[in-house]
């Protein structure tokens, strides 16, 4: 059978009848909601990293303004929640489009400034002078749209659709071309390729994405203060599963969320310095030793991984 | 009100070139951002309260004593970490992120060592410095404490910095144009395959210059618990994205570049501070997008990195 | 094989700069539809720095480069793939972690002309890349890799295909028919502006030649008078061989 309807069938159904019954049997559903954000997140920046080489060092930027968007959106427009939702995805898109600017640097300085972008949003958004737009530093609570199981419901229909999206992308020409961008931008546009603007689709792509995950999760928690939706945790996280998973495929980010994130869960890593000591440990190890992630110890002996 | 901002922007800019003259060097030389940087001057930071608190060494000493000891371990650092990445497909991105994973690490250590409560040393502690060298080249006594500069008022401590920022600056200058080690460190820092070719031992020029590079940020942490009030074991990030900045600012590889980008990230900083200030701490954020994309080869213009 | 009356592609008084360096010094000169023109030089003449203007690598600082007529200074590679410009590279660059077959796939899909989708087995088999169709790129050796840069130009459908150094490495066979192909593209009407240093094969396959020199075009016309001509002589051989 055709890859895409094989990857669809044997992945993306499990993973999500996998989450969908769940929450019948295992009672922390926060940890099940959790853990689908970081494969929604963690996939979202395979998206761009592994089909496109930049790394964007702020990408919890758009989680935050798919956050943040919901919020607004609910308080000032009193938008019922889904509506609110695709306010808070058109809000990262736009943050993603304001800084398209950014893909003229080369990879680091990209990073970089997408590091000082997500965290100058986080300056804004917490300022105290806007307090009466955004409620600056004490943080955003939203009154009657309180619904987890509906809001469940909506993350596992985004986790769906992204993991539809990358596997899309794993066997498509936009995929290949995305690809062929990443190893030689110059040979591309050889190809044809129109370099600038396919990168910015899969730029848009994946902050839509992080946007859509945002959203949802402000709706399940419905109470966070702004460095909660704006945490360098979220970017550390979505950034090691997907080296130590391996990127570009639909399998390697799937794989670091569920061992990586299971341990961490787990062993229950309640202080956040042990949690950073270890993860820069495995992120300075896999960079050294594993720099293409699991998948690629499989990928060295021919198999090509899904 | 203006003039006081200007003047202490120039001060305050200053060591901010000292903090962003490390970076500086260690980019130019490898084309590697150091993410680190800032976690590795917090290093310098606590080194100098510990060395304070704990034997009583006045800061003075402690800033020869940092960069000695930063610089002598740089180098073991960089031949651990960095010729592997050099082989890869991909060094910058993947040296990026190493470097990124090394910045956690540093602060996990350092916050499950220490603690995350703040640290400070006296200001008096660089006051008194100041007045003994005072005396000694005036003859008479001299009282430490604030130092008047054109009608204002400054802690001894920001003119002592400033001073040493100037030193530093001036030492790496004359590293780079009056020694033969510098003259090596500047043809691979203009070419490296070149420099390879014409058999110049590259990683170990590298690893010196990374070791410098370690060492003027640990001597920029010495004047931390001054210039910036109190020390955390998480002060490193904002502080790497500000010498960021300012080395973007000022034109990458260039030391006087970075001279200029601190003294403009500096008088920004002050007058924000004075005027709009609750806005204060957008500004390093703002700068480095707004110099990377109107001109990324930086004001003086100089090696521009293009996608 | 006469050239049109109305040049393919025409460049008139190009500059291309480098900081201080002249890479192109007011280049200028004219191909026609089913000519062969070589471009010769020695190292650094700037014969590399010309086919990246025209491919769309850098703009031109100053000059004219027009196509059917139409400018095309400073336009992005795709537009120019698009109009019917492609090249090949000094060194290959094939899409590595892509397969052989694929390479050319995303050309098909991506630079296919304005006449349609060319043939993409047709081409792989032409270029005797057929066999090596399913394996990855970085696989194949870079003779191999050579004529799968050159398949990757040719699914776009050139109507102007500009040829940097396809010859360097090889052997009398490979050259032979790569020779064949060229004069078959020739003759189906695409023009081509083929760099070389094999002055055999440039004698084998051109009409007329263009010497560079320092950026310069300092002689025009057929190989065997290039080789009395006293100043590119010394160009090539120096001083003592001129006279």
């Amino acid at each position: 059978m055709p890859k895409i309807a094989r990857d669809l069938l044997l992945i993306l159904l499990p993973v999500i009848a996998a989450f969908a019954v769940l929450p019948a049997i295992y009672s922390n559903h926060l940890l099940l909601f959790n853990f689908i954000i970081a494969m929604t997140l963690a996939q979202g920046l395979n998206i761009i990293y592994g089909f496109t080489g930049y790394l964007p060092f702020g990408y919890v930027g758009f989680f935050g303004a798919g956050a943040y968007g919901f919020s607004l959106a609910v308080i000032h427009l009193h938008a019922p929640p889904l509506v609110a939702l695709a306010a808070g995805a058109a809000a990262a898109v736009a943050f993603a489009l304001l800084l398209t600017p950014l893909f003229r640097l080369s990879g680091a300085y990209f990073s970089i400034a997408n590091l000082a972008a997500a965290l100058a949003m986080l300056q804004v958004v917490s300022n105290p002078n806007l307090e009466s737009i955004t409620k600056g530093p004490y943080g955003i609570s939203l009154n009657g749209v309180f619904n987890p199981t509906f809001a469940y419901g909506t993350a596992l229909a985004t986790l769906a659709a992204t993991l539809g999206l990358v596997i899309y992308l794993r066997y498509s020409h936009f995929g290949m071309a995305l690809r062929a961008i990443r190893e030689d931008p110059i040979s591309a546009g050889m190809a044809g390729i129109n370099v600038v603007r396919e990168r910015i689709i899969a730029w848009l792509l994946s902050a839509l994405v992080a946007g859509l995950a945002g959203g949802v999760f402000a709706w399940y928690v419905s109470v966070f203060y702004p460095e909660t939706v704006f945490s360098v945790e979220f970017t550390i996280f979505s950034i090691v599963f997907v080296l130590f998973g391996g990127s570009a495929t639909v399998l390697g980010p799937i794989l670091g969320v569920i061992v990586l994130y299971g341990i961490y869960n787990a062993v229950g890593i309640s202080t956040p310095q042990y949690f950073q000591l270890i993860y820069g440990a495995l992120i300075m190890g896999l960079v050294l030793f594993l720099p293409n992630g699991l998948i690629s110890l499989l990928q060295r002996r021919g198999i090509d991984v899904p | 009100m203006f003039t006081y901002s200007l003047l202490a922007g120039l001060l305050f800019g200053l060591y901010f070139s000292l903090i962003g003259l490390g970076l500086n060097l260690v980019f130019g030389v490898m084309r590697i951002v150091n993410l680190a940087h800032g976690d590795f001057l917090m290093l310098g930071a606590f080194l100098a309260f510990w060395l304070f608190s704990l034997f009583a060494i006045n800061p003075v000493p402690a800033v020869v004593i940092a960069f000695v000891g930063f610089a002598i371990a740089g180098v073991p650092i960089y031949y651990l970490l960095v010729p592997r990445l050099l082989r890869a497909k991909d060094p910058e991105m993947l040296s990026f992120i190493l470097f990124f994973g090394l910045a956690q690490v540093i602060e996990a250590v350092t916050t499950i060592a220490f603690g995350t409560s703040e640290r400070s040393i006296p200001g008096n502690q660089l006051g008194q410095a100041i007045a003994t060298v005072e005396s000694l080249f005036t003859g008479h006594a001299v009282e430490g404490g604030p130092v008047e500069i054109f009608g204002q008022t400054f802690p001894a401590s920001w003119v002592a910095s400033g001073i040493a920022s100037g030193c530093a600056v001036l030492l790496v200058y004359v590293y780079l144009y009056q020694t033969r080690l510098g003259y090596l460190t500047r043809a691979v820092m203009d070419n490296r395959e070149e420099a390879v070719a014409a058999g110049i031992d590259v990683h170990r020029v590298s690893a010196i210059a990374f070791g410098i590079g370690l060492g003027l940020a640990a001597v920029a942490g010495v004047f931390a618990p001054f210039m910036l009030g109190s020390i955390t074991p998480a002060m490193g990030a904002e502080i790497t994205i500000t010498a960021f900045a300012v080395i973007v600012i000022g034109s990458l590889g260039n030391p006087l570049g970075t001279v200029l980008g601190g003294v403009i990230y500096g008088v920004g900083y002050m007058l924000m501070q004075s005027y709009f200030s609750s806005w204060a701490n957008l500004l390093p954020y703002v700068l480095l997008i707004a110099i990377l994309l109107v001109r990324p080869s930086g004001l003086l213009g100089r090696r521009v990195r293009r996608a | 094989m006469s050239p049109d009356a109305a040049p393919l592609l025409h460049v008139d008084g190009v500059v291309k700069r480098f900081g201080g360096f002249r890479a192109l010094d007011n280049l200028s000169f004219a191909i026609g539809r089913g000519e062969i023109l070589g471009l010769v030089g020695p190292n650094g003449s700037g014969k590399t720095t010309c086919i990246n203007v025209i491919s769309g690598l850098y703009p031109p600082d100053s000059g004219n480069i027009r196509f059917e007529g139409r400018p095309i200074g400073g336009l992005p590679s795709h537009r120019l793939v698009h109009a019917g410009i492609n090249r090949t590279f000094q060194v290959p660059r094939p899409f590595l972690s892509l397969t052989v077959r694929q390479n050319v796939e995303i050309a098909l899909a991506y630079g296919g002309g304005r006449d349609g989708a060319a043939d993409g087995d047709a081409i792989l088999a032409s270029l005797e890349l057929a066999a090596f169709a399913d394996k990855p790129a970085g696989e194949i050796n870079s003779a191999q890799q050579k004529m799968l840069d050159l398949a990757r130009a040719l699914a776009t459908r050139p109507q102007l295909l500009l040829v940097d150094e396809l010859a360097a490495g090889l052997n009398p066979a490979e050259l032979e028919r790569v020779a064949a192909k060229m004069k078959e593209l020739a003759r189906s009407g695409i023009a081509l502006l083929v760099v070389e240093h094999l002055m055999g094969f440039i004698d084998q396959i051109t009409d007329r030649i263009i010497v560079m020199n320092a950026g310069k075009e300092i002689f025009e016309g057929r190989l065997a008078e290039a080789a009395r001509n006293a100043q590119v002589v010394e160009v090539f051989l120096g001083d003592e061989h001129a006279a």
